[in-house]
């Protein structure tokens, strides 16, 4: 793995209500990896970026924002039909209070991954669009990706990128709990009882985990500026690209160490860490 | 020794008079009505105690014999009810005893819960037509929705060129959509290519209760959808057996009609 760019700017944001999410903790884990980088938190994305503007401008832009919001609600995971149909009055109206309120509690809605970030990306100004300011959006929003392996929309944990979104409704959503668990389900068992049943293999909301965990995305999405490449085979490095829950607990909390032995050695040679030995140091990963 | 008698003597034809003379006076007066409501499930009844209880004159039209729809059990044929916070708060008015599961969740009996939110619907004045099922929407100017066109369960049920008998019309200010997952009243206004539902949701996720009742409003100009009809409409989520967003969206709905009606 070959030297990449460095981080001069790190910029976090939250959009949403998002219980147990502690930014300062994860502030202060990015500080042990990025030392020479400037890190700030700055609140609600929409706020942060539009606050510049005059009360009409903001209110024509969160209009506009609103409406492109509710065209990229999927409706069927097998159909790209993002645009065909116009949205409906109630949910642009749902999306402008979605953008005018901080906190905003609902979540569920299946977003374009990437639709999501075009309109993200059109706030961010011009001075900060480098390689070297690296922004990070918390959401509790839902957001899949399109695969042309299998023709279907899938929900992700992050969507990289400028900026990079990470979903905390796409930890509990996305990585695919135990197989049982849905057989389980198809037979009627209510998910109260299953819920107790599978305790501990899969993370659920309001898990107090949940700051350890986003720690590896957040990671993730520094590799990928760094390096375009966000993931790695070792499936316990927190760079492990998670696609069950049981993946997903192993890197992110279980693992035998926090990086494999080649991602932390370039951490500790390219992005200003100070030397850091993370729960023993792991093997050396393949293709980097 | 004259023989006792419990009951009054009174013969079958005062009994059927006193039937057919009470509904008819009642139902003569709510041809015309501020709010109907179709559907008397939890949403609906929730809508129409909120409404009743402000002196909204309210019709419920429910297609089954019996009101209250799924609220009487929960999951799996399990008559245990269960509601989010902060929807134990609706429990508490209703005067419904229900208990603490963990964190959040509370848990309450579905047959006490149901008879108390039909009861309290009762008790607030709202009017009941049921055994009658939603037909079509009455459209005024600019396709306001203004009422709604039902007929007896029973003929929808029977063949065609055996009961062809026409239903009727009601008038009404406003109509609440609160049939399910079937948003019947949206699907209606859909088939005549006013509005474009967006049926189900594409993803599963249980706590998207807080969606139900976000998107709970006027669909149309008349039109109010609230319950698990919201989610048809606007193709949100599914979800699993909690009745905390039916609730809240019954409440929610009702708001929206009073603040409409002024």
């Amino acid at each position: 793995m070959k030297g990449g760019h460095r981080i001069t700017g790190l910029h976090l944001y939250v959009e949403g209500l998002i219980s147990y999410l502690s930014v300062r903790e994860i502030i202060r884990y990015l500080k042990r990896w990025m030392k020479g980088s400037d890190i700030d938190f700055r609140g609600n994305f929409f706020r942060y970026h539009l606050k510049s503007l005059s009360k009409e401008e903001r209110q024509e832009r969160a209009r506009r924002f609103a409406q492109e919001l509710a065209f990229l609600r999927i409706r069927d995971v097998a159909r790209r039909d993002l645009g065909d149909r116009r949205p409906m009055e109630g949910e642009v109206a749902y999306e402008r209070r979605r953008i005018e309120q901080d906190n905003f509690r609902s979540f569920g809605i299946l977003y374009d991954g990437f639709g999501f970030q075009r309109i993200f990306s059109s706030l961010i100004s011009e001075d900060e669009r480098y390689l070297n300011h690296c922004h990070i959006i918390f959401t509790n929003q839902l957001l899949g990706t399109w695969d042309e392996d299998d023709h279907r929309y899938h929900a992700r944990v992050s969507v990289y990128g400028f900026p990079s979104l990470i979903s905390t409704t796409g930890v509990v959503e996305a990585p695919a709990k135990p197989r049982e668990f849905y057989l389980k389900r198809r037979l009627g068992i209510p998910l109260e009882v299953l819920k107790t049943e599978f305790k501990g293999r899969f993370i659920d909301y309001g898990d107090s985990r949940l700051t350890e965990i986003l720690k590896g995305y957040v990671m993730q999405v520094l590799f990928f500026h760094m390096t375009g490449n966000p993931f790695c085979d070792d499936p316990h490095c927190r760079l492990y690209n998670a696609h069950w829950q049981e993946e997903l607990i192993r890197a992110q909390l279980d693992g035998d160490y926090g990086f494999c032995r080649s991602h932390l050695r370039f951490l500790n040679r390219h992005a200003g860490s100070r030397k850091v030995r993370e729960k023993g140091v792991g093997p050396s990963s393949r293709g980097h | 020794m004259e023989e006792r008698k419990l009951f009054s003597q009174v013969g079958e034809k005062e009994v059927t008079r006193a039937i057919v003379g009470e509904f008819a006076k009642q139902f003569m007066d709510y041809v015309e009505s501020d709010c109907l409501i179709i559907g008397g499930g939890p949403s609906g009844l929730m809508a129409g105690k909120e409404l009743a209880s402000k002196g909204v004159k309210t019709l419920i039209v429910e297609r089954n014999n019996y009101l209250g729809g799924g609220f009487w059990i929960g999951g799996y044929l399990m008559n245990k009810v269960t509601v989010r916070d902060p929807a134990q708060a609706v429990l508490g008015e209703l005067g419904v005893p229900y208990e603490g599961v963990n964190s959040g969740l509370y848990v309450a009996d579905g047959p006490h819960a149901c008879s108390k939110l039909i009861a309290a619907a009762c008790d607030a004045g709202v009017k009941f037509a049921n055994m009658s099922i939603f037909d079509d929407v009455v459209l005024r100017e600019g396709n306001r929705v203004s009422g709604a066109v039902i007929n007896w369960t029973p003929i929808s049920a029977l063949p065609r060129e055996i009961t062809c008998v026409d239903p009727i019309a009601l008038e009404s200010t406003f109509v609440i959509d609160s049939t399910g997952h079937d948003a019947c009243v949206v699907r209606k206004l859909e088939e005549r290519g006013i509005v474009k539902t967006a049926g189900f949701g594409a993803m599963w996720v249980d706590m998207s209760e807080d969606l139900v009742v976000e998107h709970t409003g006027e669909v149309h100009p008349g039109l109010v959808v609230i319950g698990m009809a919201v989610a048809t409409t606007y193709g949100l989520p599914r979800m699993g057996p909690t009745f905390g967003a039916m609730l809240l969206s019954g409440k929610k709905g009702a708001e929206v009609v009073m603040e409409k009606l002024g």
